[in-house]
């Protein structure tokens, strides 16, 4: 487990998603980088059921439940700015039994899906953000895996994410402002992702009528 | 009479009424004494008026006529009248005889006073004891003692004798028991060992790994019989035993499995006949009955079908680079090229048939004991693991498995974390890394002593350490001198005294250190100066590297030689380019001077071209060098000129570095 960094690519003029991760991928293999199977990140949202509210009539709370195939055997639970929860994938289970409390959003379920590659240290994942059957956005992953320490190694992902992303390079996210000194987890990723998701799905809103 | 002082007596008669008769709450009627007049009556009733006095004279007359048969007339008429006398007195007095009586007791009591008065003064009367037999001498208590104690002891042995004969008594009779044996206490003792269970009239025992963590679908079971067929009239055999087994007929006899390496290839025709050697039966425990034999044999058979049974099936499931073949009851792998793994089944049942054809010596040098032991190992950790407490206890929700596994989904475990939790390699796998050890390191413990055994000069030493590991181990090869093992320890203490005390401790000693960690396919030497060579599994690769490490011995010897010596070092080289190209590595080489400058020896070692030293004169010394009219100074002729060989075969010494040392010393002159 390194540091991640999780950003988006914003589509080419005038190409199409596809062919944007194509060339991405192009990129990265003429860097050097060799292909090492497939990945995927997937996020289901549920809100607080209206019984459980109380008479003040406060909006519900969203929960998303994600999941992601770099840890296969784990589910991750969160709200917006709160805690992250890393539970057993019989936490999907779990989620059914409590319906009452917990009502799915079944229209926003999302997930990216692409090609891992290993990069000496670093391992990078590009993968198409989809949104039912419609794809909405690339998603571009890095991870540095000898350091814990986001603050030790950005400006190392940094150079990296340079040399690839060229223009689009992002800033630092926003985890890890928090706390520069502690130690990166898994749970940091899964927020990353939870934020891509939450943009995505912003900017299709408003870029809907331009979608076909 | 009257001197006597009168004693009073009362008398008191027994007014003791007559009891009548008893009424029924107890009270007593008691008959009423009889009046004057009633006593009168009765007693007149008593009187017989028909006799008279003519009675009277007739019983005087009777008495009368016996005195005069007996005696004279005259007696006779004494007697009559005091007869007539005597008649009369009953009428006088009715206490007169009790008078008479308390006045013969007063009598007597008034002597008896008398008498113990006097005797109490002791004047005239003394009483004396009765005389008795003299008292016996004073042991008397002693022995006394001595012979109660004595029968007192006589009869508590007596008890403890009695119970003792009972003892040996139930000792013994056990003792026939034994020998006899009942079924019961035969069936007991074989409860003890294997598990039995009641099935109808039969009994049946489970010889199966199963209860012990194993998968293997056979039963195992084994049945009890009584064992009825003996003759009572004749003597009972000494290994008679009441209770037999009949096991499975597959588990007959016994088994084994044979590892072996073989270096060639067998023929393609030849798979299949595995070379069985009848192995002598384990010998049992000699108070162990026919029956544990047995059913050890039978477990042990069982075991042995076991573990092929799973290599086979790991053979043909799991792809490998080079295919595993599996014949009937062989497997055959190849973990080096020319090099031939077999694992097979030899199962001897004890058919008289089989026990013939065994007859056929076959040599079972090539069997690696090691490994078949090694696989029963293995195969008993896989039944455990099915059962350790780590397994077990499991939450419900959780599957089976390593009990970190359940931690990997809150802990976000990624793949190689996983993979690192579950074992995913199979027992021929194992097995064969654990053969393709042993065969490496067998080979370069051959290979290096070969070399040992070969070259004298310098020599080679190795010492294995004696903690292994089933797939690595380690060997530390010296290569040293004769004789040269220590010397530059003390030379660096003698140079550094006079000023230089900034000296460069490089090498502490001649010997050339190599660590050699042989591992499941490779060796990797480590050097004293850090480099790291990886030597794949191939022996001249070792062999090459070590000549060539030899060859460089030699030339470091000569350069510490130096130092010791006082030579200066002009140049030297692990490696040159110069000269014929070694086929094993590079020669090197090393050029020294002498202290006063006159003097170079130039030596070139290489692994293949031995060794070549030529000393460098003086000009002054060589007598063919042309004179020219360069030289104009004779100061010129005192350099260094020609190069002249040595004949290193005919100098003297044993070793190289001796001879170097030698040569040396010949061409510095003494300073005397």
């Amino acid at each position: 487990m390194g540091v991640t960094c999780v950003s988006q690519m914003p589509v080419a003029e005038g190409k199409s998603v596809q062919q944007t991760v194509e060339l991405l991928t192009r990129k990265l293999e003429m860097l050097g980088a060799e292909k090492q199977g497939t990945f995927c990140v997937d996020c289901e949202t549920y809100h607080t059921a209206s019984s459980t509210l109380g008479s003040q009539g406060q909006a519900g709370k969203l929960m998303y439940v994600m999941h992601n195939s770099e840890y296969p055997l784990s589910c991750f639970a969160l709200f917006e700015n709160g805690p992250c929860l890393i539970a057993d994938t019989n936490f999907d289970v779990l989620m059914v039994k409590l319906k009452g409390f917990f009502q799915s959003a079944k229209a926003s379920k999302i997930e990216t899906r692409g090609t891992r590659y290993q990069y000496c240290d670093f391992l990078v994942k590009v993968g198409t953000v989809t949104m039912g059957p419609s794809a909405r956005g690339i998603s571009v992953e890095v991870e540095y895996g000898p350091c814990v320490v986001p603050s030790d190694c950005w400006s190392l992902l940094l150079e990296f994410l340079q040399s690839f992303l060229g223009s689009h390079t992002p800033g630092a996210p926003a985890v890890f402002g928090n706390r520069h000194d502690a130690v990166y987890g898994p749970a940091d990723t899964v927020v990353q992702y939870m934020e891509l998701f939450n943009k995505i799905r912003k900017q299709q809103q408003v870029a809907c009528p331009q979608e076909w | 009479m009257s001197g006597v002082r009168a004693v009073r007596i009362s008398i008191e008669s027994a007014c003791e009424k007559q009891v009548q008769e008893v009424g029924l709450d107890g009270t007593e009627t008691y008959l009423q004494p009889l009046s004057m007049s009633q006593n009168l009556a009765r007693l007149a009733q008593r009187i017989d008026f028909s006799q008279g006095s003519g009675s009277e004279e007739e019983e005087a007359a009777g008495p009368e006529g016996d005195a005069q048969d007996w005696a004279g007339a005259g007696s006779s008429a004494d007697q009559d009248d005091e007869e007539g006398l005597v008649k009369f007195q009953p009428s006088l007095w009715p206490w007169d005889s009790v008078r008479n009586n308390l006045r013969s007791a007063l009598t007597e009591m008034c002597v008896l006073y008398d008498v113990l008065s006097i005797v109490r003064d002791k004047k005239f009367m003394t009483l004396d004891p009765v005389s008795q037999d003299a008292v016996p001498p004073k042991q008397n208590p002693q022995t006394l003692q001595l012979i109660s104690k004595k029968k007192s002891l006589a009869g508590a042995a007596q008890i403890l004798l009695k119970g003792a004969e009972r003892l040996t008594k139930s000792v013994t009779e056990n003792q026939e028991n034994k020998l006899q044996r009942d079924f019961n206490s035969e069936l007991l003792r074989l409860r003890q060992h294997w598990k039995l269970r009641k099935v109808g009239d039969k009994i049946l025992g489970d010889l199966s790994y199963r209860s012990a963590g194993s998968l293997f679908p056979h039963h195992g079971t084994f049945e009890v019989i009584k064992n009825t067929d003996i003759d009572l009239d004749k003597k009972i055999p000494e290994d008679y035993c009441p209770l037999d087994v009949q096991i499975p007929s597959d588990l007959e006899g016994s088994a084994y499995i044979k590892v072996s390496i073989q270096k060639q290839a067998p023929d393609i025709g030849d798979l299949g006949t595995v070379n069985l050697f009848k192995r002598p039966l384990p010998k049992s425990k000699p108070g162990s009955p026919h029956w544990q034999t047995k059913l050890e044999a039978a477990q042990n058979v069982l075991l042995c079908k076991e573990i092929f049974a799973q290599l086979s099936r790991e053979a043909v499931q799991f792809k490998s680079q080079i295919p595993h073949i599996v014949v009937k009851n062989q497997i055959i792998s190849q973990p080096f090229p020319s090099l031939q793994l077999s694992i097979s089944l030899c199962h001897s049942s004890n058919d008289k048939k089989s026990q013939k054809s065994a007859t056929e010596k076959q040599s079972p040098e090539d069997h690696l004991y090691v490994l078949e032991h090694n696989l029963h190992l293995l195969m008993r950790e896989f039944h455990k693991q099915t059962l350790s407490s780590i397994t077990m206890p499991h939450p419900a929700s959780a599957p089976f498995g390593h009990k970190r596994m359940r931690l990997s989904g809150p802990q976000a475990f990624d793949k190689n974390e996983i993979n690192s939790l579950q074992s995913s390699e199979g027992l021929l796998e194992k097995i064969i890394k654990q053969a393709k050890h042993i065969f490496l390191r067998s080979r370069t413990a051959a290979t290096i002593d070969s070399l040992a055994s070969r070259i004298e000069d310098p020599q080679i030493q190795a010492h294995w350490s004696n903690i292994n590991d089933v797939y690595e181990s380690s060997v530390k090869v010296l290569i040293t001198s004769q004789g040269y093992e220590q010397i530059c320890k003390w030379a660096w203490i003698a140079i550094s005294f006079p000023l230089r005390t900034t000296f460069a401790a490089s090498h502490v000693s001649w010997s050339i250190q190599l660590q050699l960690n042989i591992g499941v396919e490779q060796i990797r030497v480590v050097h004293r100066d850090g480099r790291v060579i990886t030597l794949s599994h191939q022996e001249q690769e070792l062999q090459d590297f070590l000549l060539s490490q030899m060859s460089q011995h030699q030339v470091h010897a000569v350069q510490q030689l130096a130092k010791v010596m006082g030579w200066q070092v002009l140049s030297f080289s692990n490696h040159v380019g110069l000269g014929p190209i070694e086929s094993i590595g590079n020669a090197s080489a090393i050029t020294v001077a002498s202290p006063n400058g006159d003097y170079a020896i130039s030596v070139r070692n290489g692994p293949e071209s031995g060794s070549k030293i030529m000393v460098q004169f003086p000009r002054n010394q060589c007598k063919d060098l042309p004179k020219s009219d360069v030289l104009q100074d004779s100061k010129w002729n005192h350099l260094r000129g020609p190069f002249r060989e040595v004949q290193w075969n005919k100098m003297e010494g044993r070793n190289f570095v001796y001879k170097m040392e030698l040569l040396m010393s010949a061409l510095s002159p003494c300073l005397l």
